[in-house]
């Protein structure tokens, strides 16, 4: 029997950068191109800036402290 | 026989492959999705030529395919003759114009393939190709939930469209995930080489993730959430750790887990899944990590923490901004009207939350951050810190007079007073009964209730027979004797109704709204309750005094007055959860140094040990 159809010829390819267009809103988490690789590659680069890992991710102080005009007016 | 050849071919191929277990082939053999190459349309033709379907088709076809079974085994894997012969059926009968039968063979063929998984020395030949044949049912029954239409002709044909008023529609995505979850088991339960947390993934538990990621999907997609509970607990129970696993199946399965988390309210523990999944995912997969981000950062919110800029600057968090940063900007707003008609259920900027399934999550979880800043900000303003002075010597700690709350949430109902062309204009109007700051429409029950005294009551018998009907005159009662007895419509069981029914009138409020003084005491009580459940949260650091209803700050001198009165969210939360670093679901790898000891859960043999003091 020859080779039939090639069904997993995909699963060798390296995953392609996604044109942003195509993003907007499917909801289904796609089945990855690849089935495994290291953690280097899941890592950001972030050009010439360190990648160390550290980037800022979550602001954690967010509380407002600047004065409210109509706040204060209103407590009086 | 001759007249078959390319079936002999396939057969012979096949059992070749199965003699040598290459599990991978046997799969890439097994095709069925159209267009399907040549070669198998000759074999179909051969099929259809000499196997039609007829009474004794499929004993003679069962017949053929039972060599494909190692003779040396005595032919105990019954299960893949019978898988294979089915396949050939399937490709035989397969008619794309009927896609529910196709669906409904194809799901037949899935099933007697996870029998033959389970054989426990031969099963895991299987795998790849029970793999392969979930995802297609998994398509196939996702596209047709996707578009009804395809097949709403055949179910009225077969009357299927009538039958599902009463009972709970079982999807056939549900369907799907019923099946899938059987191959999972398989997977789950081999015993071969070292099972359980501290094994190798070997054996068809090399299939655990793949098979318990496509059950989840599928799951996800019908909106059976709770069906996924017994799979985290069995693999929490019987899995090897995530860790000896493929990327890809470790960032799918972190995904879906945290996703499940997070729809039960477990948020840290749905963090810390979500937050490795991100980490692990491919950087240029950049659909999966905005997927995986889009439940993220909710997540971090919740939890009093908001996405940087740099985060939102991301290829794959574009177009997430527009969503999550108005969302920040009302918590830190501490304008709880503005943020309830942000989140309210239909307006514009709820929609992509309701699509997502976060938008009541999110409303009903981040409701107490805007309370926290709310009342953050009236402290700022309208607290009396008794000085600086004050607060060097021992003065009185800076509080917070309640009656100041009472004014801003008067102030903030003036200021989204409906101007008749809002979105949610029921929602800032002041009630009249219950509540002072939830401003729902009024329930069913209540919404006849008029006038200061928040009650009506019924003043003719035929009022009260209309409210009271099903208890005066019902359809039956028992007698004395305890038999029951139907009644005629509109009997009086009882007689004439005489008593007077006012008592029994629905009024849930205690309290006489008469008066803005009165309805000022009932908002007061619900500030009161708000800052209580702040306090009890370890959101705000203080107490309360109930005459007189103030916060008070103690101990303000070493952090400050506003870091000890309004201590920092992401802080307190990941203090209080941080004890429990486990995430339900995810087996982690056992650090050498631990196995030994008696941990929790172990058994500890106590037959040896000698009584407390003896030598």
């Amino acid at each position: 029997m020859s080779n039939p159809t090639t069904q997993k010829a995909d699963a060798t390819e390296q995953p392609r950068p996604q044109n942003p267009q195509v993003l907007e809103e499917d909801d289904e988490f796609e089945d990855f191109p690849v089935e495994d690789w290291p953690q280097e590659e899941a890592e950001q680069t972030n050009g010439s800036t360190a990648n160390d890992g550290s980037e800022h991710l979550w602001e954690e102080s967010w509380d407002d402290d600047d004065a409210a005009e109509d706040f204060s007016k209103q407590l009086q | 026989m001759g007249q078959t050849p390319v079936l002999d071919q396939f057969l012979a191929s096949l059992q070749e492959l199965v003699d040598k277990r290459d599990g991978a082939k046997v799969q890439d053999f097994l095709q069925l999705e159209p267009p399907l190459s040549d070669i198998y349309q000759r074999m179909v033709g051969e099929l259809r030529q000499q196997y039609a379907p007829g009474p004794n088709t499929d004993a003679e076809l069962l017949q053929r395919c039972e060599p494909l079974v190692p003779r040396s085994k005595g032919g105990s894997w019954t299960a893949f003759p019978t898988f294979v012969k089915l396949y050939l059926i399937f490709l035989r009968d397969m008619n794309t114009d009927n896609l529910l039968e196709t669906y409904n063979q194809l799901k037949a063929l899935l099933n007697q393939s996870v029998l033959a998984l389970g054989d426990s020395q031969m099963g895991v030949v299987v795998l790849p190709t029970v793999l392969y044949l979930s995802k297609v049912l998994a398509k196939l029954a996702m596209g047709l939930d996707r578009r009804p239409d395809l097949i709403a002709h055949i179910r009225r044909m077969e009357g299927l469209a009538a039958q599902d008023e009463s009972i709970e529609k079982v999807t056939l995505v549900e369907k799907s995930a019923n099946v899938v979850r059987e191959a999972f088991i398989k997977c789950l339960t081999d015993r071969t080489g070292t099972p359980g947390p501290t094994g190798k993934p070997e054996g068809k538990r090399i299939g655990i993730y793949l098979m318990a990621n496509l059950c989840l999907k599928l799951l996800f997609q019908c909106g059976k959430l709770r069906n996924a509970e017994q799979m985290f607990a069995s693999i929490s129970a019987q899995s090897p750790p995530l860790a000896y696993f493929p990327a890809s199946q470790r960032v799918t399965y972190l995904y879906y887990l945290g996703r499940y988390l997070f729809g039960n309210n477990l948020f840290f523990p749905a963090r810390i899944a979500l937050q490795a999944a991100y980490d692990q995912c491919h950087r240029q997969a950049i659909n999966q990590r905005r997927l995986i981000l889009s439940y993220l950062i909710p997540c971090n919110i919740i939890l009093g923490r908001f996405p940087s800029q740099a985060l939102l600057q991301r290829p794959e968090a574009q177009g997430l901004a527009e969503h999550f940063q108005p969302l920040c900007r009302l918590i830190v707003r501490g304008d709880y009207l503005a943020f309830r008609q942000h989140l309210f259920f239909g307006s514009p900027t709820a929609q992509w939350f309701a699509r997502k399934g976060i938008l009541f999550t999110l409303r009903n979880r981040c409701e107490i951050l805007v309370w926290r800043s709310f009342a953050r900000k009236v402290f700022m303003y309208g607290g009396s810190y008794g000085g600086l002075q004050a607060q060097a010597q021992k003065g009185p700690p800076p509080v917070l007079n309640l009656k100041k709350l009472v004014v801003a949430v008067r102030w903030l109902q003036t200021k989204h007073a409906p101007s008749g062309n809002g979105p949610a204009n029921t929602m800032a109007a002041s009630n009249l009964y219950g509540s002072q700051v939830v401003s729902e429409p009024t329930d069913l029950d209540y919404d006849r209730l008029e006038g200061a005294d928040g009650t009506v009551s019924p003043a003719t018998d035929q009022e009260i027979l209309g409210k009271y009907g099903d208890f005066l005159a019902p359809d039956g009662f028992y007698t004395e004797e305890g038999r029951p007895q139907p009644n005629l419509p509109g009997q009086l069981v009882d007689g004439d109704p005489e008593e007077n029914y006012d008592d029994y009138e629905l009024n849930p409020y205690a309290y006489d709204l008469d008066d803005r003084t009165e309805a000022d005491i009932s908002m007061m009580q619900e500030i009161e309750s708000i800052f209580a459940s702040l306090i009890t949260q370890g959101l705000m650091g203080g107490y309360l005094l109930h005459r007189e209803p103030r916060f008070a700050v103690p101990g303000a001198k070493i952090k400050g007055i506003l870091p000890t009165g309004f201590p920092n969210v992401w802080q307190t939360i990941s203090a209080r959860e941080s004890n429990d670093p486990s995430v339900p679901g995810w087996v982690q790898p056992r650090a050498p140094s631990v196995v030994g000891a008696a941990g929790g859960g172990r058994v500890v043999n106590l037959a040896g040990a000698r009584p407390v003091g003896v030598q």
